[in-house]
């Protein structure tokens, strides 16, 4: 493998992620935000100042404009959000900002995601005002759950998927949470007994098959291939991104031809491509998981696995650092490590291709970054290592 | 109504007690989500057919959170994606009239409307009832 030229080469230079419990961040969102921006600059021993491009996504509130002040920004030159209410543009974001950089239209660019429940309000909530609409409100619908447990329904009994595999994916997330400082379960493997006999939010969805929510802001600062060796840490390439959504998926009234899967299979397939890379060369993979069972279909939508083989690949020994096959979501993930509409899926793919990971993969080369799956539209992106 | 657009037709039937849905004119696709143009051929023109709502459910959901959804619907309730038989296999979207019933994917449902307050609006919507047990007796 050689490095990838994605857009000329662009890499991820620095990353900032605040997190908090839900409801007490200790500053309203624009001020977390900056912090983690901050955060993000020092890390790569970058002047805040000199960012000249922002992207979001998931209808962040943040709009970069406001945010010069209290950066010192000299010029923006590009301010941008990926179009979709869920996480689905988490990895699409880093796409924008790599085009931009490649193009010359920006030189340092930052995605990022704040939410503050103060500010933003629950981020179901804000995420299902974006699709609301008579038809699914007059079927009682008004959670992404409840849109994700009838794909996830329709996966375990109509396509044979064995529910058990769910618990083999969370247990692993906490696995990882648990010995990650950073992480809100730090500390705290997953209680089986809870997790099984956890409550009902919606059939088949029990409590712990369901993410977080938490306060906070991430920051992942992006420059050319070529300025981030100059910088204080290795550069992590970004090697491909795919994004968006094939004909017959999408808003569609539960209308998706391929309603069980997480509406990745062209995007993964496109993302293969583009790199040249498959599956077998992934050595970890940072895996949004809105709800447990989304988390399988996106695996499955990528190639790990199918759904006859589910139970061989999908096993808590193959998913965890430093010696299984397929190691998931070194930090803990959404369920363990903490949520921000998944942007620490983000952070986590950089620093562990750094080697920074609380849980660290050895020698890993390259990490998947799936996006937020089950949304309209989805993306999914590469990285690489500086030693790649 | 908070619809989309399209379907402003489907809504008005549904107030005069019937479903309708969306055929294009001129290659006879049923549009669902309603569109404006047929994205296959084209045509601007569509037909509203009244169709028979009977299916089977595609997939279901036994909700037990409160995530304030219409008064109507207390929880334990389901909420139920309908393939209709005709229709080209239309999915139409709802909620079963029995709670606690024991559901499964690919039992004949018959809907009916109803109609369910939300923001203290009243807005029609489907209720599907599970036929299995009369089609067996009969
Ligand atoms: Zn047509």
């Amino acid at each position: 493998m050689s490095i990838s030229k994605f857009c000329g080469g662009v890499a991820a230079a620095g990353v900032g992620l605040c997190q908090y419990k839900r409801g007490q961040a200790p500053m309203p969102e624009q001020g977390v935000l900056i912090k983690a921006i901050t955060e993000a600059c020092e890390d790569a021993g970058f002047n805040p100042a000199d960012i000249d491009g922002f992207v979001s996504y998931g209808d962040d509130n943040n709009e970069p404009v406001r945010l010069m002040p209290d950066l010192g920004t000299k010029e923006l030159r590009l301010n941008s959000q990926v179009w979709g209410g869920g996480g689905g543009g988490i990895a699409a974001a880093f796409g924008i900002a790599a085009a931009a950089i490649g193009s010359g239209q920006a030189d340092a660019v930052v995605v990022f995601r704040a939410l503050v429940q103060d500010n933003s309000g629950r981020m179901s909530a804000a995420v299902m005002r974006h699709h609301l609409n008579d038809h699914i409100i007059s079927a009682g619908i008004l959670a992404p759950a409840q849109i994700c447990a009838l794909r996830a329904q329709r996966m375990f009994e109509y396509y044979g998927v064995p529910q058990s595999v769910t618990e083999e994916l969370v247990k692993a997330s906490y696995y990882h949470g648990s010995r990650n400082p950073d992480a809100m379960s730090y500390g705290k493997e997953l209680d089986l007994d809870a997790y099984r006999n956890g409550r009902w939010i919606s059939e088949p969805f029990r409590l712990f098959d369901c993410s977080r929510e938490n306060d906070g802001a991430g920051a992942i600062l992006l420059v050319s291939a070529e300025r981030a060796k100059d910088l204080r840490k290795p550069p992590v390439h970004l090697l491909g991104v795919a994004n968006g959504a094939q004909k017959g998926w999408g808003d569609l009234l539960e209308n998706d031809i391929h309603y069980a899967s997480a509406g990745f299979q062209p995007i993964a397939k496109r993302l293969w491509q583009q790199t040249g890379l498959s599956p077998k060369d992934v050595d970890v993979v940072q895996l949004y998981e809105n709800f447990s069972a989304q988390g399988i279909a996106s695996l499955i939508d990528h190639g790990f696995c199918n759904y006859e083989n589910v139970t061989d690949v999908i096993k808590f020994e193959n998913l965890i650092a430093p010696c299984g096959n397929l190691p998931v979501n070194t930090s803990g993930g959404n369920f363990a490590q903490g949520f921000i509409h998944g942007f620490g899926t983000a952070v986590e793919s950089v620093r562990v291709l750094r080697g920074e990971s609380a849980n660290p993969v050895p020698n890993a080369k390259v990490c998947l970054l799936a996006g937020g799956p089950g949304a309209p539209t989805v993306s999914s992106a590469l990285f690489g290592s500086s030693s790649l | 109504m908070k619809g989309l657009g399209a379907d402003k037709p489907y809504w008005d039937s549904l107030l005069e007690g019937k479903v309708r849905l969306q055929q294009c004119a001129k290659c006879s696709k049923w549009n669902w989500p309603a569109v404006y143009r047929c994205g296959d051929c084209g045509s601007w023109d569509h037909t509203w057919t009244e169709i028979e709502t009977k299916g089977k459910i595609y997939s279901w959901t036994r909700c037990w959170y409160d995530f304030g959804v219409p008064k109507e619907y207390v929880a334990p309730f389901v909420s139920v994606v309908v393939e209709l038989n005709n229709a080209a296999k239309t999915r139409l979207l709802g909620t079963l009239n029995q709670g606690d019933a024991e559901v499964h994917i690919g039992d004949p449902v018959e809907g009916h409307i109803e109609f369910c307050t939300f923001d203290n609006e009243k807005i029609p919507a489907l209720r599907w009832t599970r036929t299995t047990a009369q089609e067996k007796s009969s």
